[in-house]
């Protein structure tokens, strides 16, 4: 559950998912689920040019298991305490 | 395993092969291939059996000639053509085909596939099946023997297909669900029923008919479609974990039709119905309960002659969605379009239940920008979330406006209802609910209650009071699960599942010797070292943080023991960085592997508010200590200056004493002292020190400070060297405390307090 608490706190906020399909999404992150699942609204393709068919799409919702990677603006993480969060996991893992 | 008795010998089941050579199994045996497969042609003998079955339902029910007429037929071609639905035809009437034989091979498999909950998946729709509703035992006793035989005949495998394949006809018996009951459709669909007077539709109908409708349904009036939901799980749809406590996810909501009704009662003509309900796979969802496909249910009990499969939709799942978008649509748009034309381009509805958390709604805020989403948000954070939409909101007013009418004809909306999105949404919520949020959450609710703190701190405490989140929590329940076993037998049950996993792979871990790779993983082995030792340390430090939040949730008979725990975590800390035990000093060697580290520095920065005062000073003497040899491993990273605010606290808590030990420490050996000059992290820390030290004098006259002179023949020697040290060598502190100049002035002449005061530009204002 981790990283869907660390993606909960970032609702609301701008990123850019980087699909495996090497198409980049930017947009608004609207929710999040515990498989990682992505919507987000007002999106937009990075580079349109190459994808005319999502010229139209305002919002979509992108399975988990699709995404390369998420760019976050970096003021809005908190890495000391993802890493204690990291932490507390890997310790409730061995108990 | 499951041997039949065969009423005919050269039936060969795939079972009854395979159960003989069970040892090598020989591909190329005679029964599959060679002689034995000839003979018999199971897809005949199954053909055969379907007629057997038809003569015997004609003999009870008397009616439906066209239905049984058309089955042998379709049994007839069945072998013909490559067996299109081999099961279906003849598998109608699965009752009526378990209700006989089978009892051996039910039991058995109920008994043993039903206690381990990983497997149990296959068997469950039987035994439901074998409480059939009473509806169903209206018809004619059957002739058990025939039935007896042919279910007999059936292998384990084939009746597992019929289980799945046939229609389910049982109501939601035991759904105290969080959805209530959806039995009892026929007054609804005695409503429609009306319609069936419709020309245009019993024309299309009958055009397109509906294949492979049980005539049995013809045959029971009395009969509700809306009973045929799955039967309820009576074990977890997730292979391998224990049963399902709560209630079973079965039927979704009942749909309130009536408003879907009247408006398909004035314009009949215009609606055109999806001709071939798959009834015969039981749907996963109930489709029937969207508008869409509620029309073809009603319509079905209309009766009707089956006919052949293979003809498509009339329309698409779209068109049709848009044409009773078009009439239907008009309903729940009340409180919708405010939604759709306010605020936020894209709120769609469907966005509404996505993502939220199990536990109290947020309250709806008001009117146009209505964040639809149930997410359980931290007060901040919902609070952001709304200013956000708001501004958005205003800007793009004129815009939503414009795309919410176009929105309103969407093709693409009321496939589901809300009752429907809703509960696919708690479906999903349920698996989110945690029995330890703190832990489960511990990102989000920490970062949020930082937000408030610094906020608070940046307003000055104007608010009256933090928002605080409170996360529902579930009660941990203890699942032990215990294989199944017989008592009294021999051996346990090979099955292995989830739960009870069989050791595979017998894995050993080989360590390679080579010397010069010992040498290599020395030096790699010592790093590793230090960094397993922070991480220890860290753990120990988190447990120590959540000591407070945990202080006020114990009870007050076990806070005496928190206590306790906490002391000896501070203690185990501040151990693990002495290297002896009697010794209080702090080891310097330690210390340093472990600030060596960049974790390490943060962990020292972090630790030092938590220890207790001697032993906070002891740590930041060793740390003026070592300075220079810090200070060079320190070049690569320069993250020292994150024990500068730690260490100010420790310094001003700090007593005289200890104070100018602190500074002859700095000071150290000869030649120390330009060494931490150059380093940031030195000269502030020379500084705060002479800041204290000055605070100390001018605010306590009977300070201890001047009592030997050590204080004022150090401060001496800084003075010297500040003057001797080249501007150049010199690096810029990261902050000034006020103070130095009075604290200059009172060891230097004027001329000196000059210099000093252009080389370090610290200016007289203060004065």
């Amino acid at each position: 559950m981790l990283f869907y608490s660390f993606f909960k706190s970032l609702v609301g906020k701008d990123v850019v998912v980087e699909l495996k399909n090497d198409l980049s999404i930017c947009g608004t992150l609207h929710s999040v689920d515990q498989y990682l699942n992505i919507k987000m609204t007002d999106i937009s393709v990075t580079d349109p040019e190459k994808y005319p068919h999502m010229l139209s799409v305002k919002n979509c919702f992108i399975r988990g298991s699709v995404v390369r990677y998420v760019q976050l603006p970096a003021d809005e993480v908190d890495t000391q305490l993802l890493q204690d969060a990291a932490r507390k996991e890997a310790m409730q893992q061995k108990q | 395993m499951f041997h039949f008795q065969s009423f005919e010998d050269d039936c060969t089941l795939e079972e009854e092969g395979l159960v003989e050579e069970e040892d090598e199994i020989d591909q190329f045996n005679d029964d599959t291939f060679g002689a034995g497969a000839i003979d018999d042609d199971w897809q005949e003998e199954h053909a055969r059996l379907a007629e057997l079955d038809e003569q015997v339902r004609d003999g009870v029910h008397g009616a439906g000639d066209a239905s049984s007429v058309d089955l042998p037929l379709a049994g007839g071609n069945a072998h013909s053509s490559a067996l299109p639905q081999p099961s279906s035809s003849s598998r109608l009437y699965p009752d009526t085909d378990e209700r006989g034989g089978g009892d051996l091979a039910e039991s058995l498999t109920r008994l043993i596939l039903g206690s381990d909950p990983a497997i149990a998946g296959v068997g469950t729709a039987r035994s439901d099946r074998s409480h059939l509703p009473p509806m169903l035992s209206g018809q004619a006793p059957q002739p058990s023997a025939l039935a007896g035989q042919s279910s007999l005949l059936l292998s384990y495998q084939q009746q597992q297909q019929l289980m799945r394949r046939g229609p389910a006809p049982l109501p939601q018996i035991n759904s105290h669900s969080i959805w209530e009951n959806s039995m009892g459709f026929s007054p609804v669909s005695s409503g429609l029923v009306t319609q069936k007077e419709d020309k245009t539709l019993m024309s299309i109908i009958k055009e397109v008919g509906l294949p492979n409708r049980p005539p049995a349904l013809s045959r029971e009036e009395g009969r509700d479609l809306s009973e045929r939901v799955p039967p309820p799980r009576s074990s977890s749809p997730v292979i391998g974990s224990p049963p399902v406590r709560a209630v079973p996810i079965g039927t979704p909501p009942k749909q309130p039709m009536s408003q879907v009704h009247n408006h398909q009662n004035n314009h009949p003509s215009a609606i055109h119905v999806r001709a071939s309900v798959p009834l015969r796979y039981p749907p996963p969802f109930p489709e029937r309960l969207s508008p869409n496909n509620l029309l073809s249910i009603a319509n079905s009990p209309l009766s009707h002659p089956p006919f052949p499969a293979g003809v498509g939709p009339v329309l698409s799942q779209i068109q049709r969605a848009q044409l009773l978008n078009s009439q239907i649509g008009q309903f729940p748009r009340g409180p919708a379009p405010p939604l759709l034309q306010g605020g936020v381009g894209g709120f769609r509805p469907f966005f509404g239940p996505s993502g939220p958390r199990m536990g109290p709604h947020g309250p709806p805020l008001g009117h146009a920008p209505i964040r639809h989403n149930t997410t359980h948000l931290h007060p901040q954070h919902r609070r952001m979330l709304n200013q956000r939409m708001q501004n958005r909101g205003l800007g793009d007013h004129v815009g939503g406006r414009g795309v919410g009418d176009r929105r309103n004809r969407d093709p693409y909306s009321n496939l589901m209802t809300q009752r429907e999105k809703e509960w696919v949404a708690r479906i999903q919520m349920m698996q989110l609910q945690s029995t330890d949020p703190y832990l489960d959450d511990y990102y989000y609710q920490n970062y949020y209650e930082k937000m408030e703190k610094r906020q608070e701190r940046d307003r000055d405490n104007r608010k009256e009071h933090t928002t605080k989140l409170i996360t529902p929590q579930v009660a941990k329940l203890e699942h032990t699960y215990r294989p199944v076993q017989f008592a009294g037998s021999l051996g346990k049950l090979t099955v292995s599942s989830v739960n009870n996993p069989r050791k595979m792979i017998d894995a050993v871990v080989t360590t390679s010797s080579n010397d010069e790779e010992k040498r290599e993983k020395q030096v790699w082995n010592k790093r590793r070292q230090i960094l397993y030792t922070v991480e220890k340390m860290y753990s120990l430090l988190l447990e120590v943080q959540d000591f407070e939040k945990k202080f006020l949730q114990t009870p007050e008979h076990q806070r005496d023991a928190l206590l306790e725990q906490h002391k000896t975590h501070t203690l185990q800390l501040y151990n693990s960085l002495r290297e002896k035990e009697w010794d209080d000093r702090v080891s310097d060697e330690q210390c340093l592997m472990i600030m060596s580290v960049r974790k390490g520095k943060r962990l020292i920065s972090r630790l030092l508010p938590f220890l207790p005062q001697p032993q906070a000073a002891a740590v930041v003497m060793g740390i003026a200590r070592n300075l220079p040899a810090l200070a060079k491993k320190d070049k690569q990273d320069q993250v020292l200056c994150w024990l500068v605010e730690p260490v100010t606290v420790v310094v001003q808590s700090m007593s005289s004493t200890s104070l100018t030990d602190l500074l002859q420490e700095l000071q150290g050996s000869e030649g120390q002292l330009p060494l931490v000059l150059q380093n940031k992290f030195g000269v502030t820390l020379l500084y705060l020190i002479l800041s204290e030290g000055e605070r100390m004098q001018s605010s306590d006259p009977n300070c201890q400070l001047m009592d030997d002179n050590r204080w004022t023949e150090l401060v001496f020697s800084v003075t010297r060297e500040l003057l001797k040290v080249p501007s150049s060598a010199l690096s810029s502190p990261l902050f000034t405390p006020p103070n130095l100049v009075s604290l200059f002035s009172r060891y230097v002449d004027r001329q000196r307090l000059e210099l000093l005061q252009e080389k370090l530009q610290i200016t007289a204002l203060s004065r």
